[in-house]
């Protein structure tokens, strides 16, 4: 939709949206240069940061679950982290690979959602997955088929695929019963054919020639490619622990926004698909690896358009991790370790679908919150997003506005900002001057 | 008689004031003695996905916003009209966002997925912002909203 005159025009990109009025995109150009671009996300952990005061630190996991219906896991476990290390408990590997499994069915069901129903009708010439699923169902129907089989997992483990509710602070509820796990490799070992059908699918696809110079963080874990915990490490050498990254991470208010944007050192960066496959590459699986060097990728990838090739090839390393898991399952005994309460400060890093999630909380001897800080993939990668968006609309000033809007919306989609995390609706104006 | 496959979802947010009216009828209805699915809350249509394939009966309550007055309860048939239309009351897809209940709809119907019947029970709400409280005029719908969910299953059980 455009509005204008000679010498101003706006374009409004009105997405599907249950709540609205929660996100825009605000582009000025003068004398040909543009001068301003501001994505403006709505960011629920905001909200979640100030109800969290005053809980009891038990509570965190089931509360901050609700902050998004995608990757309720990452929230969970980021908080268990994160008050595990505030209260100085160790869980038990039995319980730390049983929460790598839990995650593990989260990133199969989103990275699915993402790759198939939203980013991969971007170079199908489709409006939409609605479109894609009726021009070719065997395809869309695969991408189910995997979000299906994350769901199962995300069920079987936490209780339900939506907020699961087994997770709790020091472990699990109840420990699956070994039957239960052992079902899981059948669907897994399918969803593997199908993810790595997948990888084969989308590096098929055209991609626009765009590299950018990209600063990645991504954690690293022991020998493995991170997803459950992890030292927050850079692609410029920085190593650190998840406390000393929470002070080096800040969130600034900038005037023409209302989301906070994160800074490392004072500089923009990116966490995500990208990020991890660029700092631990090396640690995929060879099946992984195979896919990656039969889909054109080197060591590193830096055109954001193929972070679906990436985000594929996590779903096939996903669910060979999965299988892994399930093969050597033990159910933790006891479940949960008992955690008392102590005064304290605790920081918890995990890898979300999206990125790098981080969560610090300060709690006193009862055990209730002081302070809480959530840190989302969303807003790290926030000044990333906008300075891919410039090259977008700078390299695409002589397009109309429907293709502008299109070429934009393409660039937020690469990074997969969280449906109930990001932007709930576009609002794309340019102005010209 | 086989008993029919009846899914019942509440789509929407405990935190988004009278967004949260559809977990809240769908839980209080799982309480009750109803040989149908109860799925948990969902937050998106696309949650539905896996949920309700090929089922007889899919039931959805959710809250919305026409311009009705706050707390009406109006039942939605999406049939397959609706979903082969560019319906005016949801916009084609597009963005980085969702998709619509239509949507999801027409995406079940294309893979062979989508369930016989698709009701919505819609409240019409008025506050979704995050943090807000639910609406009285919509609390005090959420029996309005009950009695339709319950009128619908024993109505198709009866033509079964």
């Amino acid at each position: 939709m455009t509005h204008g005159t000679n010498r101003t025009r706006t374009v409004n990109a009105e997405g599907i949206a249950r709540v609205e009025g929660e996100g825009s995109l605000r582009v000025v150009v003068h004398d040909g240069t543009v001068s301003e671009v501001s994505l403006d996300i709505f960011e629920p952990p905001r909200y979640f940061e100030a109800m969290l005061v005053g809980r009891h630190f038990s509570e965190a996991p089931d509360i901050t679950a609700r902050i998004c219906g995608i990757c309720p896991v990452a929230y969970q476990l980021t908080a268990c982290a994160a008050m595990e290390d505030a209260t100085g408990i160790v869980v038990s590997d039995r319980v730390q690979l049983l929460r790598r499994l839990l995650y593990c069915g989260e990133w199969i069901q989103s990275h699915a959602l993402h790759v198939y129903l939203l980013h991969a009708p971007d170079f199908l010439n489709c409006q939409d997955a609605v479109e894609l699923a009726e021009r070719d169902p065997r395809v869309i129907e695969r991408g189910l088929a995997l979000k299906r089989t994350g769901n199962l997992v995300m069920e079987t483990v936490g209780g339900r695929a939506v907020h699961p509710v087994n997770v709790r602070v020091g472990g699990f509820y109840s420990a699956p019963e070994p039957a239960a796990i052992a079902a899981l490799a059948g669907p897994l070992e399918r969803a593997l054919d199908a993810a790595l059908a997948t990888v084969d699918w989308v590096a098929g696809f055209d991609f626009p020639e765009v590299t950018s110079s990209y600063r990645f963080v991504a954690l690293r874990q022991d020998g493995r490619y991170a997803i459950d915990a992890g030292r927050p490490r850079s692609s410029d050498g920085l190593d650190v622990t998840p406390g000393h990254f929470a002070e080096l991470s800040v969130e600034e208010h900038v005037a023409r926004s209302t989301a906070l944007h994160a800074r490392l050192d004072g500089r923009s960066y990116l966490t995500g698909p990208l990020a991890r496959y660029a700092l631990n590459v090396h640690l995929f699986p060879e099946v992984v690896r195979h896919a990656a060097r039969a889909a054109g990728l080197g060591e590193t990838c830096v055109n954001p358009f193929q972070s679906i090739v990436i985000r594929a090839l996590e779903i096939a390393f996903a669910c060979d991790e999965a299988l892994r898991l399930v093969a050597q399952y033990e159910p933790p005994v006891p479940a949960a370790d008992v955690v008392i309460a102590r005064a304290g400060v605790g920081t918890g890093v995990t890898e979300a679908p999206r990125g790098l999630l981080l969560h610090q909380y300060e709690i006193d001897a009862d055990g209730n919150i002081v302070r809480a800080r959530i840190m989302p993939p969303t807003s790290q990668n926030q000044l990333t997003i906008e300075e891919d968006l410039r090259r977008v609309v700078e390299g695409g000033l002589d397009l109309d506005d429907d293709n502008l809007q299109w070429r934009c919306e393409q660039a937020v989609r690469n990074h997969d900002p969280c449906i109930s995390c990001a932007a709930h609706f576009l609002d794309l104006q340019v102005v010209h001057s | 008689m086989s008993p029919l496959d009846i899914v019942v979802a509440g789509l929407g947010s405990a935190y988004r004031g009278d967004d949260a009216v559809g977990p809240l009828v769908a839980e209080l209805f799982a309480s009750a003695n109803f040989d149908v699915r109860d799925v948990g809350p969902l937050e998106e249509p696309l949650d539905l996905l896996g949920r309700f394939d090929g089922v007889d009966l899919a039931i959805v309550i959710d809250a919305v916003r026409s311009g009705a007055p706050i707390g009406t309860v109006r039942v939605l048939e999406l049939d397959a009209g609706h979903a082969d239309d560019a319906s005016p009351a949801e916009p084609t897809v597009t963005s980085t966002h969702g998709i619509g209940l239509v949507g999801v709809l027409r995406l079940a119907r294309a893979v062979g997925r989508a369930p016989r019947r698709l009701v919505v029970v819609a409240v019409e709400g008025e506050a979704f912002q995050l943090g807000s409280s639910m609406s009285e005029a919509v609390r005090a719908a959420v029996p309005e909203a009950l009695f339709a969910v319950t009128t619908l299953i024993e109505s198709e059980q009866q033509c079964a």
